[in-house]
């Protein structure tokens, strides 16, 4: 009996395998082929290239040199990509800080406006960000309707410089990045189990300590989620710095930028991306472990 | 009693400045398109010219059919893709689908910078794609249908799959069962994950700068290259339609959403 059941059972195991193969081809092939061209191929392809040397017109020489990657650890590379580092964990504690009232009072007293407030929360998330930048550059520049207002006010006599500043730099990242903190954060609220706030309240916590103690711990996932999305793409930043910093704040993005299109030294910009790519994956990877996952494709 | 009273009211303000912070900017660029000023600071008085002059701009018509072309391919294809690799994802199960599922986030969270600069190298130095639409729209399928694929693999996972079932236990195939049965019903969850990505594309800046080359300018691209400028009231003007879709866009959306938690 035993013996005559397990060579069909290793058919039908067989069989299951092959169709299992056949299913991954037919529904995942386009999105493998997208990743693996288009994705892993070019990050391989700039890793190669951080190798090599640039000549003197910005064309690619093919000589093997660690001569980028040291530059790019060392100096006034270094420094600012740590300054960016520094001005992403700002930007997203800010958001943090600004962001969480926010989300708790939607989620205690939205009432029958809940829509209505997550509405307005996610347009600005979806709308341009280019335009959102500028519009708020068209307000604090130097003929900007809050110099106007102090200056009509007689608070001060002539305008005042704030574009160009790094507060403006750190204004631009929050107002940018805020919305992609307070829905992490929503929903991880929106998600908790009424029943155990209550069962905190019984057992006589104050508000404070129910706060700290039960809120807070069981929304980590949306606050993970959301440190996610916010910290991984200001790093990178460009545009901010390029509009509200001009020449003066400069983060990691916008080197890479220079090096790939005003200066054009492919293999150093290569270099600086490679860099970038590799911290970010770094923090990505520590993060799902830590157990962001679930947290971060639901917020997407 | 009290306290959490005063607590609420302090929450709530708070609520409302973020919100006031938000959206202040951008309700007065679009207040300020329909001043007279010719800075676009400031309010003067009431016009439509800036409009008039936004529809003769041969530049910005240009623009805004380029990006209108890639931002309708994109959606098509990385919708379908992202459908089916939802659809996949969610019914299969098979070693590296892990990796599979954190790889296909790294173009989301992933700098735009980085996918950039990658890509141009990429497409100028080593496969030889022409920059322009070829460029531009494959970068955008790139970082679009990751997107579409974590939207629908979101509403599957709401789904209510008694139907499917139903419909292979009665004989049909898979293939079958999902262009007849699954697919129509999922269709809402599909066409709201088509609905963001559309605002994804057509306004995506830093990617397509990148990939773009000489000539191929799209509307973000415009309103870049005019920023050096200042501010000006034709990019007010177009900074509000960019907002008007926006919202045009996310409504739809949410009235399909309803749609699909009454039929659902």
């Amino acid at each position: 009996m035993h013996a005559l059941n397990k060579p069909s059972m290793t058919q039908a195991a067989k069989r299951a395998k092959r169709k299992l193969v056949l299913e991954i081809t037919a529904y995942l092939s386009p999105i493998i082929l997208i990743i693996v061209v288009f994705v892993f191929a070019p990050l391989a392809i700039i890793l190669f290239f951080s190798f090599l040397k640039s000549g003197e017109y910005g064309q690619i020489v093919y000589s093997f040199t660690f001569e980028n990657i040291r530059a790019v650890l060392s100096g006034g590379y270094g420094k600012v990509f740590l300054q960016s580092l520094y001005l992403a964990l700002q930007t997203n504690v800010l958001c943090i800080l600004f962001g969480y009232p926010i989300a708790y009072y939607i989620t205690r007293y939205g009432g029958k406006w809940k829509t209505l407030w997550i509405f307005m929360i996610i347009v600005p998330s979806w709308s341009s960000y280019l335009i959102r930048l500028y519009a708020l550059k068209t307000i604090i520049g130097t003929n900007g309707i809050i110099n106007g207002l102090l200056m009509n006010l007689h608070i001060i006599s002539e305008p005042i410089q704030i574009l160009y500043t790094p507060f403006a730099v750190a204004l631009g990242l929050v107002f940018a990045w805020l919305p992609f903190m307070i829905l992490p954060i929503y929903a991880a609220l929106e998600g908790l189990d009424r029943s155990v706030l209550e069962a905190a309240t019984d057992l006589g916590a104050t508000p404070v300590r129910r706060f700290f103690r039960v809120i807070l711990p069981l929304t980590r996932g949306g606050l993970l989620s959301g440190s996610i999305l916010v910290f991984i793409p200001t790093v990178g930043e460009w545009l901010v710095p390029h509009i509200f910093g001009g020449s003066k704040i400069m983060m990691a993005g916008s080197l890479v930028a220079q090096k790939f299109t005003a200066v054009g030294n492919i293999p150093l910009g290569s270099s600086l991306a490679i860099m970038l790519a590799t911290t970010l994956i770094l923090i990505l990877y520590l993060t799902i472990k830590w157990g962001g996952r679930e947290a971060l494709e639901k917020a997407i | 009693m009290k306290k959490k009273k005063i607590a609420s009211k302090v929450l709530g303000a708070m609520s409302v400045l973020t919100l006031i912070f938000l959206w202040a900017p951008v309700l007065l660029i679009i207040v300020f398109s329909f001043s007279t000023n010719k800075y676009g600071v400031a309010w003067d008085e009431f016009t439509f010219k800036w409009y008039l002059k936004l529809f003769h701009n041969d530049a910005v018509r240009d623009a805004l059919i380029r990006s209108l072309i890639i931002a309708g391919v994109t959606v098509v294809v990385s919708t379908l893709i992202g459908t089916i690799t939802a659809y996949g994802l969610y019914k299969l199960n098979f070693k590296g689908k892990q990796f599979l599922r954190t790889s296909i986030l790294l173009p989301i969270v992933f700098p735009s910078i980085v996918t950039g600069s990658a890509l141009l190298v990429f497409f100028t130095r080593f496969i030889h794609i022409p920059l322009g639409y070829p460029s531009i729209i494959i970068a955008h399928i790139v970082f679009c249908s990751p997107l579409a694929v974590f939207i629908i693999l979101g509403r599957m996972q709401r789904f209510d799959w008694s139907w499917e079932e139903a419909a292979m236990d009665l004989g049909a195939t898979r293939v079958r069962t999902f262009i007849r049965v699954t697919g129509p019903q999922l269709m809402p969850g599909i066409m709201a994950s088509a609905m963001l990505i559309f605002p994804w594309s057509f306004d995506d800046f830093v990617i397509t700068y990148f990939v773009a080359g000489v000539g191929s300018t799209t509307l973000p691209i415009y309103v870049f290259s005019q920023l050096r400028f200042g501010s000006t009231p034709v990019i007010n003007t177009i900074g509000t339609l960019f907002v008007a879709l926006t919202m045009t866009g996310m409504l739809l959306m949410f009235l399909l959403q309803k749609k699909t938690k009454t039929s659902g």
